[in-house]
């Protein structure tokens, strides 16, 4: 087996070795409880990578997922009440709308994404704190279970986030590899003006992927409203860079078409393992982010694919 | 270049348009100064209140240009800093970290020598500059050597220094109140704190680098073609690892103003540095894909956004709606100030 031939699994490599050395260090890691937990608590952090993954892989990137979550808590709690399980059509078409927004403003008016998403972002912000008169909003308790109990309980013992993230998985995986838009995808990735030599109509495809982006990261945000039994403007705070940590750990690059949905899974899980590795090494609360930070630097030097950069190194 | 991107154009035209293109960003910032008068205007003509336009604004006034020029000082180096990485067709999102640990790092110092800007207490600030030019340093070596994208490890340098900054603090704040050192924010000459003329001095060194010297050559070549920069010879890793370590010491000029401004080092001093300064760059005309642009539009960018959201504090626009509005005026601002005719494609 030669070396070449192992790149691709460099951050699988990276996943598993980082979970041997926790759990060397502390059994207690192995136990499949525990990690059922672990795992369960991730999901909506690898549904806002999932999306964001398709941003990333065209070559852009969507800063906006983060306020899109947040605006999406507020609407959900707001129109439950309404719409019961119907919100959902609500939450999704909400978030295809931002993300189609983002998708034209980048490629109608050249616009980077880095800033059109971010402004897109704030529009968003400024709908959630408008929704909820900048106050912490709460679900009463019977309709949200009424409407989305089946969201967190437990079927053999496998709690139903999981299931939904499995589904979610294999559908963009589906998206991705048997598609033609995902073939779209890694043409527009790989070299964007041989996609437009070719004929494709780069500027939908592009959208579509930012519409995909928003339409996670609103599913994310009605995950965390379920969860957390309310909505408040700021409630997702602090997942953006994480999403984009967990896509970029994974092994897909900021330069796109290269990578992929499951590359995200992996990355998603290196992250939960890193987070979790302080808890079991027993980290000082006030040191977590700084190792988090050293172990991230190490994991990315480890784990990126170089050969697939194309030359130049921004 | 330029002629050829216009195509067919006779040269007049195509040069006028190259004009209106350069001087964009400032038609952008003149007009948002000369708008938010208006709404003041319609305001007190609804009330039946005598207003001159302009002369009675309280938003066109001398107070809240300095008012305007404080909240952006900080920005500003922080702007300054990422911009020479733009140019060179990189970024750089540690600033947020980078600020903090100089901050704190300062703030200690400075406590620990004295106290005072009197003393031996000085020399605080030329450390607090040092680390942040390690932090560059490190970045670039790291970005250079292991051959990682500047984006990756720059994200991951920006939770070490805000994790470093925390570890230092323990969560805690801490007060400068040096009288001679807050008087960067309480003297003022000719209506504005000396913090202001010193990040005018900060930002003629950063031009005079720019456009003065061998290093600010190399930027724009590295920006502009790095395999033509390789091939006529430059050490383009040296050009990389000076830069984000010049970018650095830049971010430990923000994290002093920043401490000047609100006389308080903590672990949140560099809280939403990164997507505004990034923001104010691109606005100010400064192309993400590096080569185009400067400090000089950074400055523009910079006021542009701080314009934005003093403006809409002064004409009493809802809390709920200003984020909204400043994200539809950061892609309007971005559009009118954007050379279009010399993308290819937008990432």
């Amino acid at each position: 087996m030669s070396f070449k031939f192992l790149k691709p699994y460099f951050p699988w490599i990276t996943l598993v070795m980082l979970t041997i050395i926790v759990g060397i260090a502390n059994p207690g890691f192995f136990s499949p409880a525990g990690m059922i937990i672990l795992m369960a608590d991730i999901v909506p952090l690898l549904i806002m990578a999932l999306g964001m993954t398709f941003a990333i892989y065209i070559g852009g990137i969507d800063l906006s997922v983060q306020q899109i979550a947040n605006m999406i808590t507020v609407i959900t709690t707001v129109y439950l009440a309404q719409f019961g399980i119907g919100v959902v059509f609500i939450v999704i078409g909400v978030g295809a709308l931002f993300g189609i927004l983002s998708g034209y403003v980048t490629t109608r008016f050249y616009v980077p994404s880095f800033v059109s998403t971010l402004a897109i972002g704030f529009v968003a912000l400024s709908v959630a704190k408008w929704l909820s008169g900048q106050r912490a909003l709460y679900m009463d308790a019977t309709l949200r279970d009424n409407s989305f109990g089946w969201m967190f309980g437990k079927t053999w013992g496998i709690p139903h986030e999981l299931i939904i993230a499995v589904v979610l998985v294999l559908l963009v995986w589906f998206l991705q590899t048997r598609t033609s838009f995902g073939r779209a995808l890694k043409a527009v990735g790989s070299g964007e003006l041989a996609a437009v030599a070719s004929g494709l109509n780069v500027n939908r495809v592009k959208i579509l992927a930012f519409c995909i982006s928003g339409i996670f990261a609103a599913i994310a945000g009605l995950m965390f409203s379920v969860k957390l039994s309310g909505g408040d403007a700021q409630l997702a705070n602090g997942f953006l860079l994480l999403a984009i940590v967990a896509v970029l750990v994974g092994g897909t690059p900021l330069t796109g078409g290269v990578g992929g949905v499951i590359n995200t899974v992996c990355g998603t899980l290196i992250v939960m393992v890193i987070r979790a590795a302080m808890v079991y090494l027993e980290v000082d609360a006030t040191q977590q982010q700084m190792v988090f930070g050293i172990i991230l630097i190490i994991a990315i030097t480890l784990t990126i694919d170089r050969s697939k950069l194309r030359g130049i190194v921004k | 270049m330029a002629d050829f991107m216009t195509g067919g154009n006779s040269p007049l035209i195509s040069t006028l348009r190259n004009i209106i293109l350069k001087w964009a960003p400032l038609f952008v910032l003149a007009s948002l100064v000369l708008l938010f008068p208006i709404f003041e205007w319609l305001e007190d003509f609804q009330r039946g209140k005598d207003h001159i336009y302009l002369i009675d604004s309280r938003f066109f006034s001398i107070r809240n240009a300095s008012r305007i020029a404080v909240a952006a000082t900080p920005g500003l180096m922080v702007a300054i800093g990422v911009t020479f990485i733009i140019i060179m067709g990189s970024i750089d999102l540690s600033m947020e970290g980078t600020v903090s640990v100089s901050a704190v790092i300062f703030a200690f110092v400075f406590i620990a020598l004295g106290g005072t800007l009197a003393s031996w207490a000085w020399l605080a600030i030329p450390v607090a500059l040092v680390v942040g030019g390690i932090m560059g340093f490190i970045n670039g070596v790291i970005h250079v050597m292991f051959r990682v994208p500047s984006f990756m490890v720059s994200l991951a340098m920006g939770f070490v220094g805000t994790g470093f900054a925390l570890v230092l603090t323990g969560g805690d704040r801490i007060r400068v109140e040096d009288e001679l050192f807050r008087s960067l924010l309480t003297v003022r000459w000719l209506n504005f704190p000396i913090m202001c003329y010193v990040a005018l001095l900060a930002l003629l060194v950063a031009w005079f680098i720019q456009s003065r010297t061998t290093l600010g050559r190399n930027f724009y070549a590295v920006g502009g073609g790095e395999e033509l920069a390789i091939a006529s010879g430059l050490n383009v890793s040296r050009v990389r690892i000076m830069g984000f370590t010049l970018a650095g010491i830049f971010f430990a000029l923000g994290a002093l103003m920043a401490v000047g401004r609100i006389g308080i080092a903590e672990t949140a001093t560099g809280n939403n540095f990164m997507f505004i300064s990034i923001t104010a760059v691109v606005v100010g005309g400064t192309a993400l894909w590096g080569g185009i642009g400067g400090v000089l539009n950074t400055l523009v960018g910079v006021l542009i956004v701080n314009v934005i959201n003093n403006g809409m504090v002064v004409i009493g626009l809802p809390n709920w709606l200003q984020d909204g509005v400043l994200g539809v005026l950061v892609i309007t601002a971005v559009v009118l100030s954007t050379n279009r005719k010399t993308i290819s494609f937008v990432k």
